[in-house]
């Protein structure tokens, strides 16, 4: 709480700093603005356009994000919003399975881009902040349509709306074994601008990302907004554009986030990582995953998501063929000390290939939320059972588990005699 | 179905464990999480596998698993070439250390870690993280 208002303070300084620098570096097109008359006698030519919307950023290149001072002119009395946008394009796909209210059926039908921008932030008046607040904490059922109407942006959004998207109709079945489909014939402009939304919601995910409540418009249409761009997002160039209505925009003030060592650029996840990070963190979940018999993708991916600014889709899509090689390679290992039962493993994992198919069809009839809750209680009351299992009340009883323990502790002190560096694995019957 | 672990003969009912890792892989794939920590139990718990046993033949269970999902995000245009080259040598690794580390300590305390393991999985999906 204290902290966040200390950060407070500084951007407040910040700002306010920034401000003093901008008047005074830039004194002459605040002339301009404030006297009409000197605007005419600089050039006629400008006179008579209609007051247009004008926008400056105060830097030209950010060092991997930074804050962005933005700071230009509109309309008095208009709300101005601004659209930042990254030149770098990004894939995004949506899987449409849910049930059509007016057909009854469901479409499965896969949308997907590669033209949505790796970055984007819409960012709408200060006055807007208590709404967004509240669309925040409405969970993950929230719709880029409607927030948009609701704060009311839908003019302001255009940067994405303009991604192709191309549509695959896919069914069921071939989704689970994951065939696309046919492709299906171009949408129209409206149709890709609704679709071009849930795209977007798809690939940022919660409304934070997406929007943001930072300009500050005053009576006079000058207005100014103080912009972070993080760290870890996507390099080149950005836009910067003000709108305040679908006609009535800036030109775009253009700025460049640069990347450099040991950072690099995942081109499908639209966003930037320090190599080592994402190595490191991966290394001590797979040990701890292939320890315990799983792969570790169930902590690697909420943990990725958490720390790095990456899309859930590319981190799931990604770490489970990772968790292939790690789950590979502990197979190989395991078999080594024939730690491992092939009859039992070969007989339940085929049937597993079955239940996988299963599953997805089944998601469409249940919601999801609750079912998370009820496997939640049941995983910690299995964890609970195992638990027991390791107590010596149960050990006591158990003569096999006994026997392993005894053996166990036998070849331990074998091997920190030394005498029987190499005999471990091949003893193992 | 017979097993010998150490010289103790194990028996392993697999037609139960099919049914369970039926249901099993039907849960994780609805809800997106490998089924390895719920393997892990089902054969340690449902079908009396010894620790060492369960956490080779579990990872080999969930391999199928993994490999269809693995190719159906990859279709679906999910997969990040750099992200991957990143992390897998650190998946390879991981493969290697941990029966290391498995082999030199006790099952009971094996079993220990898997039950932490499964205590983080219900965490999240009790929605705590």
């Amino acid at each position: 709480m204290k902290r966040s208002r200390v950060w407070l303070g500084i951007g407040l300084a910040g700002g306010f700093l920034a401000l003093l620098h901008g008047s005074a570096t830039a004194a002459d097109p605040s002339q301009e603005v404030k006297a009409p008359a000197a605007q005419e006698a600089a050039g006629p030519g400008t006179a008579a356009a209609p007051p247009a919307v004008t926008i400056t950023v105060d830097q030209s290149s950010l060092d991997n994000g930074g804050t962005l001072q933005i700071s230009g002119t509109a309309p008095a009395g208009k709300p101005v919003y601004i659209e930042v946008t990254s030149e770098q394009k990004v894939r995004a796909s949506r899987f449409d399975a849910d049930l059509d209210k007016d057909t009854g059926k469901r479409p499965y039908i896969l949308y997907m881009t590669e033209d949505m921008p790796a970055f984007y932030k819409l960012f709408m008046p200060k006055e807007q902040k208590e709404a967004l607040e509240k669309l925040k904490n409405e969970g993950s059922k929230w719709s880029v349509s409607k927030a948009l109407k609701d704060l009311g942006a839908d003019a302001a959004y255009s940067a994405p709306a303009k991604a192709g998207i191309d549509r695959y109709q896919a069914t069921l079945l071939g989704s689970v074994i994951g065939s696309r489909g046919e492709l299906l014939a171009k949408m129209d402009a409206k149709e890709n601008r609704k679709r071009s939304m849930q795209l977007l919601k798809a690939k940022f995910r919660s409304p934070g990302k997406v929007f943001g409540a930072e300009v500050e418009v005053m009576p006079d249409g000058t207005f100014k907004a103080a912009v972070k761009i993080g760290q870890g997002l996507a390099p080149g160039k950005y836009s910067v554009v003000a709108a305040v209505d679908k006609s009535t925009r800036s030109q775009a003030a253009v700025f460049e986030n640069k990347i450099s060592f040991p950072y690099v650029y995942l081109g499908n996840a639209g966003a930037s990582v320090n190599l080592f990070y994402p190595f490191f963190l991966a290394l001590a979940v797979m040990i701890f995953g292939v320890m315990m018999g799983a792969g570790g993708g169930f902590i690697l991916n909420p943990l990725l998501v958490t720390l790095f600014p990456l899309p859930h889709t590319v981190v799931a899509g990604t770490v489970m063929p990772t968790v292939l090689f790690s789950q590979g390679s502990g197979i190989y290992n395991y078999s080594k000390i024939k730690f491992i039962s092939w009859k039992v493993g070969v007989a339940i994992g085929l049937s597993t290939i079955a239940g996988g198919f299963l599953g997805p069809k089944l998601t469409e009839l249940v919601t999801l939320e609750q079912y998370k809750f009820i496997f939640g209680w049941i995983l910690i009351g299995l964890s609970a059972l195992m638990l027991w299992q390791t107590m010596p009340g149960y050990l006591a009883k158990n003569k096999k588990e006994q026997a392993i323990l005894k053996e166990f502790k036998k070849r331990a002190e074998e091997a920190a005699k030394g005498a029987t560096k190499d005999t471990e694995p091949r003893r193992a019957a | 179905m017979h097993v010998q672990f150490w010289g103790q003969e194990f028996k392993i009912n697999v037609w139960v464990g099919c049914a369970l890792g039926f249901l099993m892989a039907i849960v994780s794939s609805m809800f997106g999480f490998g089924g390895g920590p719920f393997m892990i139990a089902i054969m340690t718990l449902a079908l009396g596998m010894p620790m060492y046993l369960a956490v080779g033949s579990s990872l080999l269970v969930i391999f199928f698993n993994t490999v269809t999902g693995s190719v159906r995000h990859f279709q679906f245009g999910n997969f990040d070439l750099v992200f991957f080259l990143i992390m897998f040598p650190a998946g390879l690794l991981g493969g290697w250390i941990a029966p290391q580390i498995t082999k030199r300590v006790s099952p009971v305390v094996a079993k220990r870690v898997a039950v932490v393991g499964l205590g983080i999985l219900s965490l999240n999906l009790l929605g705590v993280f």
